[in-house]
């Protein structure tokens, strides 16, 4: 007990002295102890579970002797599990929860509450659209980034000529829709001139639909090219429907996916490219920005910079796609090919 | 042609009733997509169904034992995630164990239910509806975030579904459909031909009446849960091989596609009546006005649920009022019969009576 | 003699406080058909439910074949031979004829073969003499069909003892003989036939022995050539009227307010007439199945009549509901509570106030709980109502009170005729009489009563006249003067003529 707080004393004196060190770039000051939560949109998918590795990762660099949770809901009770959980980490004076939003601007009162408590609340992976209750939401890659990227992939592999369609998760989440619509935005370009996006179907991020989805895909088009998934249930699911129907020749698949699930793809050429950002990573720079926060280290404030680990120094900034919130941006991300995906499946 | 039907007996007319639906329906959508009416719808249908299939016959014999069973989601999840992470542990492990491991381990969360349905007597729309949930939350405990991917399962597993038996024309047979067609076959023989399997009809008919009768109508309800169970287990194992990347999800939503299935496919949601191949071409249809949903143009995304749960109400009143009319037809002819041998009867006392006078 | 195949000895059965059946003893015997009678309540479906194993009898014990055995349900009766079928047959409705038959047998393999079973099935039903379809589903069945299905079922079974409760009371005349013929042929095969019935010529047609039930009590059990209608009926009723209730004197008047004529539904009742006037009690004597109810559901709109006409107040009515019945004036006391009469969970005061809840609405369209509660003690006050208070809960309450809470309902909405159902039926001795006290002075203060009841005594102490009915027909309508017990009881069991000429 002594101990314990003796090191407080020694860590609360180190980080007056940190600051006022290095006035543009905040090095955090390890050791202060902060409760803290990490919820994901359910339990029982594998990048919640990375990302809360890299959390527990940064949790241990820090050294907090404070608890780092994770908690989610059961998925068929997303939304209501993930506001139940954001109440009573308020009520329980949690330092911050860290949340990648499953509910929509749904869960933005609960989140206020929390705010308005003294609890921060970080978003990761899916923001709070509207922005209410969020602190900053540290965004894997810039969305309209990620338009880019999926065109540029689709590009290469139709030769630049073809027709697209897209699979994506549910109608309303926010990321996809998002990343969708900044791909159709750079389909505008005369690069891409030659590609035709054809459908936009949904397979509610359940491996049945998602393949039959991706079935019917190609018999309401059967001169399709490509199909584009953002979301890494359905690059999977059509990867393997075109696999199992022996479709692999005629319509490739690409999009957002996980080097472990899509690396037999990807070497017998069904999925010849796909890309993602890494979601350890993800949850330890989300650990480094609310442990910030909760710790009274940093203000998110726009402009401020701060040095996350091993992964180096960030900048709080505006949200480009969100008027009014603020994000901090995490990128770049991968794109994996034959050449890689091995090593990356590991 | 009215003759024919009225020689049918009740349950074939059913199955007539449904094809006529399954009929039209197809007949619709070939006029609204193309290239529909082709050997590849067939190829995609079948292919789909086969899980779907497994299930829908769990749930009309649970229903027909006038109770029904939310869980099977869940169980087809939990039973998909086990069974592929004990073959990724044991991959030299013969197929048939593995078979035996899912439908032992659905039959397990089956008895759970029936036990609680049949013996501490509660409704089994509020087990279910709780067991629905803990199977989820077992399986999300169970699996600890992990998913299992087709890469860590054995190739004679992940390529068992499609392999194609044989073809007719462009219409393939695949291992998958087939290997549930004949389980909705042999379990439609054992519901006609064994005598204990009949109980679940009388149960569901009258359990007032089967109980005064000294039927075990604790055991029968608990039977049929166990079974369901265990087909939602082989379901499970079939959904492990076809889609080969299970999470947490799997199977999800689909206690409400088996219950549809079920009723569309003519069983009586109070029990007492209905067939596994009603459900099977319940099922069918289910599938088949799915899948053409995605494929017309005219329905969007957010509206393709309400559209679904529209057309398959129409299909149960089609259905319905087909049945309704046949039955009539039946009844008339035998009224007609019946009065003509009261008549005779009569006529007979008639002429007792004068000769006794 | 050998050993009876089944019999009760000194059988008690108490349910609570009521004692259903008392010292009861009675031998079967292999091949005989013996009758059991009583009036209503007199405990003969408490002794089927102990035969079939249903009950368990607080005292005595049951012998098979002479031997001491306990039959602890279905099953146990089913293994000692013994079946039951009731007026309503138990048939599963989606399974076919043959198959109704077999399917709780327990010397089936395990495999079904339809062929051999529709065969086996044909024999039996030709056994009994009927014709039926084996391969029909059991739900397109006529009442008669069905009950030869179960009786058919019962033979496939090897039965010894076969009791059949008020079979032929839904069926049509020639149906009704149909099933005497069969129970006479079953006897004739060497089983005991239970034959239970309250239509006394049915019994002196197939009976062999009659045995007199009254009160859970064992009366009398002679051979059928002992015994003629008269002493069977003195038998049945067989208790000095004094001993219970005085005669409250009659307020009737000359004001008719409800004249029926001709009043039908098809396949129910038919050609009911009657009127009845102001300050009258009309009590409607049956026996069960007599659709005395029936009756009083038309009148009060639940299942309006299709045939005849009523007049209320002067004026031709075609009641279609119950909303309209109780607008005009005309309220129901049901015969069972729980079912239609009081919302047990509810309070005593929100039961009374519950059918006139228009009259505690203030202007502003809430509950006026002051003048709820003040009704509602009035009420209690004047019914006597025994509750330690107007919110205690009404399933906390005795049956008589019970019955008081609901009288109040309908009194408190001031009706100018009041359809009673077996007012005091479970209630005891002084709470009937407070009832009968009760409604005497409603009809006193120019109302009219309708009161169904099945106890003699009862009807005798409050009926100005008696409307007796059997099986849907209006025998007769008597004054009071002429009434005894003896003569309603041979109207209701279609004696009538033997006993005027006696």
């Amino acid at each position: 007990m002594k101990n314990a707080l003796l090191t407080a004393t020694t860590a609360a004196f180190l980080a007056g002295t940190a600051i006022v060190a290095s006035a543009d770039t905040v090095t955090l000051e390890p050791g202060q102890d902060t409760n803290m939560v990490l919820l994901p949109k359910f339990l029982g998918i594998l990048v919640f579970d990375q990302a809360n590795e890299g959390a527990q990762e940064a949790h241990a660099e820090l050294q907090n002797p404070g608890e780092l949770l994770f908690q989610g809901p059961t998925p068929e009770n997303s939304v209501a599990g993930q506001i139940e959980i954001m109440t009573t980490s308020a009520t329980q004076g949690q330092g911050a929860v860290m949340l990648s939003n499953n509910a929509g601007d749904q869960i933005a009162p609960a989140a206020q509450a929390a705010l308005d408590g003294g609890t921060r609340v970080v978003t990761w992976d899916s923001p709070i659209p509207s922005g209410d209750g969020e602190d900053v939401f540290v965004a894997q890659v810039d969305f309209g980034s990620i338009g880019i990227v999926m065109a540029d992939m689709a590009h290469s592999i139709l030769g630049g000529e073809g027709k697209m369609a897209v699979l994506s998760a549910t109608p309303d989440a926010a990321n996809q829709n998002a990343w969708i619509a900044s791909m159709q935005e750079a389909l505008e370009g005369d690069k891409y001139a030659g590609i035709e996006l054809v459908d936009i179907v949904y397979g509610d991020d359940q491996s049945e639909v998602s393949y039959n989805r991706a079935l019917a895909l190609y018999d309401q088009h059967p001169d399709l090219g490509v199909i584009m998934s953002p979301t890494t249930v359905g690059i999977q699911a059509a990867a393997k429907a075109m696999q199992d129907e022996g479709l692999c020749d005629e319509v490739k698949v690409s999009g957002l996916g996980l080097p472990s699930e899509m690396v037999s793809y990807t070497l017998n050429g069904c999925a010849p490219e796909f890309a993602l950002w890494d979601f350890r990573d993800l949850g330890y720079l989300t650990y480094y920005t609310a442990y910030g926060l909760a710790t009274g280290q940093l203000t998110g404030d726009i402009g401020e910079t701060f040095t996350a680990g091993r992964m180096g120094d960030y900048t709080v900034e505006e949200d480009p796609g969100r008027p009014g919130a603020k994000r901090i941006l995490m990128g770049p991300f991968t794109v994996y090919t034959s050449d890689n995906v091995e090593a990356a499946a590991q | 042609m009215t003759g024919l039907l009225t020689r049918m007996s009740p349950q074939t007319l059913r199955i007539v009733a449904l094809l006529a639906v399954l009929m039209a329906v197809l007949l619709f959508f070939a006029t609204q997509i193309d290239n529909y009416l082709t050997g590849r719808l067939f190829n995609r249908i079948s292919s789909s169904v086969a899980i779907m299939a497994l299930i829908a016959t769990g749930q009309t014999l649970v229903i027909l034992t006038r109770n029904i069973d939310l869980s099977v989601g869940s169980i087809v999840g939990f039973v998909a995630f086990a069974t592929g992470s004990l073959i990724a542990a044991l991959p030299g492990l013969h197929p048939v164990a593995l078979v035996l491991f899912a439908m032992g381990l659905g039959g397990l969360f089956g008895a759970a239910n029936g036990l609680v349905v049949a013996y501490a007597r509660i409704p089994a729309i509020i087990v279910t509806l709780a067991t629905l949930a803990i199977f989820r939350s077992l399986l999300v405990e169970f699996s600890d975030g992990r998913s299992i991917t087709s890469n860590t399962l054995p190739d004679w597993l992940v390529s068992f579904p499609n392999t194609t038996v044989f073809s007719i024309g462009d219409f393939d047979f695949r291992a998958g459909f087939l290997a549930a067609f004949l389980v909705v076959i042999i379990v439609h023989l054992a519901l006609n031909k064994l005598r204990a399997a009949r109980r679940f009809y009388a149960v569901g008919s009258n359990p007032e009446a089967a109980e005064m009768a000294g039927i075990d109508t604790k055991r029968t309800v608990f039977t049929a849960f166990v079974l369901c169970g265990m087909l939602a287990g082989l379901a499970g194992f079939m959904f492990l091989a076809r889609f080969g990347n299970i999470t947490v999800v799997a199977g999800f939503g689909f206690e409400l596609k088996s219950i549809a299935a079920a009723v569309l496919g003519g069983v009586n949601i109070f029990g007492g009546s209905g067939t596994v191949i009603g459900a099977f071409i319940g099922a069918v249809l289910v599938d088949l006005i799915e899948t053409s949903l995605v494929r017309w143009p005219l329905v969007s995304e957010f509206w393709r649920e309400a559209v679904l749960g529209t057309l398959i109400l129409l299909a149960v009143t089609a259905d319905a009022i087909l049945m309704r009319r046949l039955i009539k037809l039946r009844t008339d002819r035998e009224a007609a019969r019946d009065h003509e041998r009261e008549r005779a009867a009569e006529r007979d006392r008639a002429t007792h009576a004068e000769a006794g006078s | 003699m050998t050993a009876p195949v089944l019999a009760l000895r000194s059988v008690s059965k108490r349910f609570g406080m009521t004692r259903a059946l008392d010292d009861m003893s009675i031998d079967l015997h292999a091949g005989e058909v013996h009758a059991i009678v009583g009036e209503n309540g007199a405990g003969k479906s408490t002794m089927i439910k102990i035969m079939t194993g249903i009950h368990q009898p607080s005292s005595g014990h049951i012998e098979v074949g002479g031997t001491r055995t306990v039959v602890d349900g279905p099953h146990a009766a089913r293994d000692a031979g013994i079946a039951a079928m009731y007026q309503e047959p138990m048939v599963f409705p989606d399974l076919d004829v043959a198959e109704n038959i077999f399917i709780s047998s327990t010397r089936e393999g395990v495999l079904q073969n339809t062929r051999d079973l529709h065969r086996r099935a044909d024999a039996l039903i030709a056994r009994i003499g009927m014709q039926v379809d084996v391969d029909r589903i059991a739900s397109g069945l006529t009442l008669a069909e069905q009950q030869a299905v179960e009786i058919a079922r019962a033979l496939s079974q090897d039965v010894r003892v076969l009791i059949m409760d008020e079979p032929t009371a839904s069926l049509s005349a020639h149906e009704a003989a149909q099933l005497r013929g069969i129970a006479a042929k079953l006897a004739a095969q060497g089983v005991a036939v239970v034959y239970i019935s309250h239509r006394l010529e049915e019994v002196f047609e197939i009976a062999h022995r009659v045995t007199v039930i009254r009160d859970g009590q064992h009366i009398s059990t002679q051979s059928i050539d002992a015994v003629t209608p008269e002493s069977m009926i003195a038998d049945m009723v067989g208790r000095e009227v004094g001993n219970y209730f005085e005669k409250t004197p009659s307020t009737a008047t000359d004001n008719v307010i409800l004249s029926v004529r001709g009043l039908g539904l098809a396949g129910v009742f038919r050609d009911i007439s009657f009127d009845l006037r102001r300050g009258e009690i009309l009590c409607m004597a049956g026996l069960i199945g007599a659709r005395r109810t029936d009756v009083a559901l038309s009148l009060f709109g639940i299942t309006p009549a299709d045939s005849g006409e009523i007049a209320y107040k002067g004026q031709p009515i075609d009641v279609r509901s119950p909303a309209q019945a109780i607008r005009a004036g005309i309220a129901y006391v049901s015969e069972d509570r729980r079912k239609l009469g009081l919302a047990m969970p509810m309070s005593v005061r929100s039961n009374i106030s519950l059918a006139t809840l228009g009259h505690f609405l203030s202007p502003a369209g809430f509950l006026d709980r002051r003048r709820e509660r003040e009704t509602a003690e009035a009420y209690r006050d004047r019914l006597n109502i025994k509750t330690p208070d107007v919110d205690a809960a009404v399933d906390m309450l005795s049956g008589g009170n019970q019955q008081k809470v609901m009288l109040a309902n309908w009194m408190a909405m001031q009706p100018d005729l009041l359809i009673f159902d077996e007012p005091t039926r479970g209630i005891d001795v002084g709470a009937k009489a407070e009832v009968h006290a009760l409604i005497r002075e409603f009809v006193a203060q120019d109302g009219a009563a309708l009161v169904i009841s099945s106890d003699l005594p009862e009807v005798l102490a409050m009926a100005d006249r008696i409307l007796v009915m059997r099986e849907g027909e209006q025998m007769a309508i008597i004054d009071h003067a002429d009434a005894t017990q003896e003569y309603i009881m041979a109207l209701a069991t279609g004696q009538a003529a033997l006993q005027k000429a006696s």
